[in-house]
């Protein structure tokens, strides 16, 4: 079957689609939060590596200084080892200057070894060949000042000891920082003289730095008062990163101090590494968001079909039809059973204006029916009549609610249809059942009556026949034995005698039926038309809703009251009914068939009552035997109801007559069936003598003999009357 | 003699008067138990030796008291049907009912109002069918009295002589001299009164019961 469109079956919801739009609020605040989260991790993160390295690097700074202070203790015990090495000032001369001069230039650090007697006087110098002499510039005589601390300090504590750093110009701008190692030589007591060392304290730390433990660090000795006293020839530090150590040394304090080249660890390359991983973090959480966000839309699309399945599979399950219409009234949707019930596949009925389950005659009076339906809003339900493909009319009840879209606009209607035919029938079946409970009950009566009489008429004439064919056996006797001659006429006598009598008592019997029959005629009552047609339209209308035909009942005003025995006429009108209805039943046409009762005052003494139906009328050859008990055009007919109808009108003193109806074309359209019934006046007017002295005088009538009244009924009209002679 | 049972005295006195002008007795029960009264009156019937003359009943299917069919069923059990044939007068609406009477051995039934000759020519046939089986009867009764007469002997050697075979053979057969069973053979010829093998054979085919034969 053809999938329903979707703005049709919006009735049915689907679960999921509404959670989706209102939990991505509170989802969009969790979102922010996380970001939020991840950019103070990502700051925390940042704040603690530039920490981190500029800790490492001052520790890194700190470890080299250690390294670098050590360095410098090394060369400073070496050179002050060299010196004492030296040999004694006394054995001064050549070999002294060449030695000294030999460790010299084998230790830059060192300027110039002196020696000098107790008097702090010069004795002997000798310069390094490495540098410009350190006092050529300034004498020597004018420094000495520091150089006589450190001896003195030397004298006093009988060990080298170091001066401050001094400054001492070198000419042409230059200049260097100097610092003098003075050890005191004593004989005994005496002091024999002293031994002075220059060092140059930028050489100094130049062999620091050499050594490698400053690490590429600026290199730096501060004097004991603070100020720079020298530089290393290394790389000048950034001023950032900065150790400081003391050194030591007797008779002075010197302070190395390293700074590193490294600059303060700039915040640029690490936001762009936390940019990055930031980036990613966001990627891998958009990553699995959408997977999430996939997995539960694959959720809901499961939900979803599996929620259009399950739908499908109820449409497909009912027995109900179900059919939408938009609001042009084209059909856009009908489920299978809808389907079955008509027919039609669903193809031949989706957006066909003019539903092919219209009956044809019922076309114009559908569209207008809904044409109204469309106009209204509310729901409905109504009863109609549909047809199938082959042509079959069939009952329905049809439930319709509008359908309302998403937008909340009004899009069509959405119909239930039930098939009330199988209803139907069995109202029918048990309709029929009762009418048949009834009829056998009416039938064993008046079978009881006939099989009686039969019985009795049976006796009697077969012993009349018994006599006359043995008398005339008699009479024709010619075999053997003895001759009847003698006794012959008393014997034939005898047999007339017999006859005479069975004859009588045949005759009796009839007359006994026809005086019970008469005793009925007295049951007549007064009673309104209107109240016989109440009491008979259930029966009837349940028989014209199997057959989908109409049923109109025309009374005029003021009809009087008729005289009559209420139950026979009923069953008049009830035979007459059923005779039109399974006549419209037998012949298709195109207007509704519609079974029409009208009573109307025939003259002030007489009622008639029609029923007119339009099915195909009645031919000659079945008019001329319409009347006749036991003549029936149906199968399961029994054909007393027309002759039963008849004897019962005439029993009233009415006439039972049919025509033929016709179109103005002169077409045979329908029949009609009309009799008479005498009005129930207080008084009797004149003009009806004829017709009661019939009924009452012409009592002793015989049902069997009526004659036959083919002549009348070519006339397409007849006119009966009790005596069997045409009225008038 | 026609048996007349019917509830109806018109019917019966019509069916005497219609029987006796083609010159047949008859006999008329206004009821089923007034037949069967009469039926045992002297002693009991037994189909042996009742009725004594051909008979046949016209019984009326629907009566007041016993039916119809009950004295038919009654009649059928102690055998009496075959010596009296039993024709049914049936009202209107009773002709199943007749016609499985007629399967359980009714010999016909007749419808009322009936055609009255035509009713007595079916009870003239039955009349002769209660002759032929009477006839029968007394046949029966009269070789059983033959067969009676022969001695064991001569019935065996009857039945050998009956399958074709010539006295030496009987004789050897029978342990007995040709001359014994040349006088036994002229004894059952003499009793049978026939002349021949070929009348004895044909003899012994009347004489034998009929439930005997097909063995």
């Amino acid at each position: 079957m053809k999938a329903a469109p979707s703005s049709d079956s919006g009735f049915v919801g689907a679960p999921g689609i509404d959670g989706l739009a209102s939990a991505s609020r509170p989802r969009l605040g969790l979102w922010v939060l996380l970001v939020v989260l991840v950019l103070v991790a990502e700051g925390v993160l940042l704040v603690m590596t530039v920490q981190y390295r500029s800790t490492r690097t001052q520790a890194r700074l700190d470890l080299a200084t250690a390294a670098a202070n050590t360095e410098l203790r090394q060369i400073l015990g070496r050179d002050l080892e060299l010196v004492l090495d030296l040999p004694a000032p006394a054995a001064q001369a050549p070999s002294w200057e060449a030695k000294v001069a030999r460790v010299l230039g084998a230790h830059p650090e060192m300027l110039r070894i002196e020696q000098r007697d107790p008097a702090f006087e010069l004795r002997a110098a000798v310069d390094s060949r490495l540098y410009t002499p350190t006092f050529s510039y300034v004498a020597r005589s004018q420094m000495h000042v520091d150089t006589d601390i450190a001896c003195a300090s030397s004298r006093r504590r009988s060990g080298p000891a170091y001066s401050d750093a001094y400054f001492v110009p070198l000419g042409d701008g230059a200049a260097s920082e100097v610092m003098d190692l003075c050890i005191v030589e004593r004989e005994g007591e005496t002091v024999a003289g002293y031994l002075v060392v220059s060092y140059s304290l930028p050489a100094l730390l130049d062999q620091v730095g050499n050594s490698g433990a400053a690490e590429g660090n600026d290199l730096i000795l501060l004097g004991s008062d603070g100020t720079r006293a020298a530089h290393g020839s290394l790389r000048a530090g950034a001023g950032v990163y900065r150790a400081n150590r003391m050194v030591d040394l007797p008779g002075t304090a010197l302070q190395l101090q390293l700074e590193s080249p490294s600059l303060r660890p700039r915040l640029v390359p690490d936001a762009m590494g936390v940019f990055v991983v930031s980036l990613s973090l966001a990627l891998i959480g958009v990553v699995a968001a959408l997977m999430m966000d996939m997995r539960r839309r694959a959720g809901v699309e499961s939900a979803l079909a599996d929620a259009l399945s399950f739908r499908k599979a109820m449409e497909d399950s009912l027995v109900t039809g179900l059919r939408a219409r938009d609001l042009q009234g084209r059909i856009t949707y009908a489920n299978p059973a809808f389907c079955a019930m008509v027919g039609f596949r669903a193809d031949e009925l989706i957006g066909s204006a003019t539903p092919p389950y219209w009956p044809p005659e019922q076309r114009l009076a559908y569209q207008e029916r809904r044409a109204s339906r469309l106009a209204s809003k509310g729901r409905d339900t109504f009863e109609t009549v549909f047809m199938r493909k082959d042509g079959e009319r069939f009952p329905s009840m049809v439930f319709e609610a509008p359908l309302i879209g998403v937008a909340g606009q009004h899009t069509g209607w959405v119909s239930a249809i039930v098939d009330l035919s199988a209803q139907r029938q069995v109202e029918e079946i048990a309709r029929q059942q009762q009418e048949r409970l009834q009829g056998t009950a009416r039938l064993a009566t008046a079978g009881e009556m006939a099989s009686l009489l039969s019985h009795e008429l049976t006796q009697p004439l077969s012993a009349i026949a018994a006599y006359a064919t043995g008398t005339l056996n008699m009479l024709a006797d010619d075999g053997d034995g003895p001759a009847w001659d003698a006794q012959l006429p008393r014997l034939i006598k005898e047999g007339l005698v017999q006859i005479a009598d069975q004859a009588h008592r045949a005759g009796r019997t009839i007359k006994s039926v026809h005086n019970f029959v008469r005793r009925r005629e007295g049951s007549r009552e007064r009673t309104a038309v209107a109240e016989m047609m109440d009491a008979i339209l259930p029966l009837i209308r349940l028989q014209a809703r199997k057959n989908q035909a109409g049923i109109e009942i025309e009374i005029d005003d003021g009809t009087p009251h008729v005289l009559c025995d209420r139950a026979m006429v009923e069953q008049v009108l009830l035979n007459l009914a059923r005779n039109g209805l399974q006549a419209m039943q037998s012949t298709a046409t195109d207007v509704a068939p519609t079974l029409t009762l009208h009573v109307r005052a025939e003259t002030h003494a007489w009622i008639r009552i029609g029923v007119r139906d339009r099915g195909s009328g009645i031919d000659d050859r079945t008019a001329a035997q319409l009347f006749k008990p036991f003549f029936t055009t149906r199968a399961d007919g029994m054909g007393l109801g027309l002759s039963v109808c008849r004897t019962i009108v005439e029993q009233h003193g009415g006439t039972l007559a049919f025509a033929n109806l016709r179109d103005p074309e002169g077409r045979i359209c329908g029949a009609e069936f009309s009799f008479t019934l005498p009005a129930a006046h207080s008084s009797t007017p004149d003009d009806t003598d004829r017709y009661v002295q019939g009924e009452t005088q012409g009592g002793t009538h015989d049902i069997a003999s009526t004659r036959s009244l083919a002549s009348d009924l070519e006339l397409q009209r007849s006119t009966l009357h009790p005596d069997g002679l045409p009225r008038g | 003699m026609v048996y007349l049972v019917d509830d109806e005295s018109v019917v019966r006195s019509a069916l005497a008067w219609l029987l006796r002008s083609r010159r047949l007795l008859s006999q008329a029960f206004d009821s089923a138990e007034s037949f069967e009264a009469a039926l045992d009156a002297p002693a009991p019937a037994t189909p042996d030796l009742w009725p004594v003359g051909p008979s046949c009943m016209l019984l009326d299917l629907r009566m007041g008291g016993m039916s119809g069919l009950s004295l038919f069923d009654k009649l059928c059990q102690r055998g009496l049907t075959e010596g009296m044939p039993v024709i049914f007068l049936t009202g209107h609406g009773d002709v199943a009912t007749a016609v499985a009477a007629i399967k359980r051995g009714a010999f016909d039934f007749v419808e009322k109002p009936f055609s009255d000759n035509a009713l007595v020519d079916r009870v003239e046939s039955a009349l002769a069918a209660s002759r032929t089986h009477l006839e029968s009867r007394a046949e029966r009764a009269r070789h059983s009295r033959i067969l009676q007469q022969l001695s064991e002997r001569e019935l065996d050697v009857m039945e050998l002589i009956s399958r074709g075979l010539p006295n030496k053979i009987i004789a050897e057969r029978m342990f007995l001299s040709i001359r014994t069973v040349e006088i036994h053979r002229a004894n059952v010829f003499e009793k049978l009164g026939v002349n021949s093998a070929v009348e004895l054979v044909n003899a012994m085919h009347k004489l034998r019961p009929p439930h005997r034969q097909g063995h």
